[in-house]
């Protein structure tokens, strides 16, 4: 994992995107200076799930203020780089940390189990690639051979298009920690 | 059939195997597991956790900020 994060950190500098390079060089070293530990888990009772239940909502509200109002700043702007940066790096120390609502381990995945996924995201990276080196340039889209970016151009060019998939990278997150 | 429909076609058949795996882990009946309990293994480890978040973090660096 340091090495991939450190690799992607270097061609996303390479590629003219410093902020990226920094986050994913900074977290391979985090990673390489030894935090390499089972997070201590304390397994959910029936008494610590009960209060959980309350905070769906109270996300739900925040995460829709915070989509509608980042989303209406434009794309690569800088009260929009620094909103996603504040709250990744919110979401890193909640990972950072031992969490307290971690739930047990559910053992080791099967070979097949491994496999089967691993597939499927090597895939979606291999076609990602593949059409990335089929653009002009590397910050050229292409219509014929669009990334998964220049698919999204066209909705996130609108704020209700921003909102949406920031909706959704929110709950994602959430859904992340709560793992 | 355009390069461009062929290569939509292509992300759309990757996601919709994505989705029958997910489906059939929750038969069951295969030795599959649903995404989430890997996901949940994978961040048993504090690397897992921050490698995973860190790659989520970049998702919206990558489409929203500089």
């Amino acid at each position: 994992m340091i090495v991939i994060l450190a690799l992607a950190g270097l061609f996303d500098g390479l590629a003219g995107n410093p902020v990226h390079a920094v986050l994913l060089v900074g977290v391979a070293l985090l990673l390489w200076s030894g935090v390499d530990l089972p997070v201590q888990v304390e397994e959910r009772s029936e008494a610590a799930v009960v209060p959980d239940d309350g905070h769906p909502l109270v996300v739900l509200v925040i995460a829709v203020v915070y989509a509608v109002a980042v989303g209406g700043f434009d794309r690569y702007s800088w009260p929009a780089t620094l909103a996603v940066i504040v709250l990744g790096v919110v979401g890193l120390m909640m990972a950072f940390r031992t969490s307290r609502t971690i739930g047990p381990d559910p053992g080791p995945i099967g070979r097949r189990g491994a496999v089967a996924w691993a597939s499927v995201f090597v895939a979606l990276g291999l076609w990602e690639l593949t059409n990335l080196l089929l653009q002009p340039d590397l910050v050229t889209g292409s219509y014929a051979h669009p990334t998964l970016s220049t698919l999204l151009d066209p909705i996130l060019a609108l704020h209700t298009g921003r909102s949406a998939l920031l909706f959704v990278w929110l709950v994602l997150g959430w859904y992340l920690v709560k793992r | 059939m355009s390069s461009h429909d062929a290569t939509v076609a292509i992300y759309g058949l990757i996601a919709l195997v994505g989705l029958v795996l997910e489906v059939m882990s929750r038969t069951g009946r295969t030795e599959v597991p649903p995404l989430g309990t890997v996901l949940t293994r994978i961040m048993h480890t504090r690397s897992g956790r921050i490698g995973v978040m860190a790659g989520w973090m970049w998702l919206g660096m990558h489409y929203f900020a500089k």
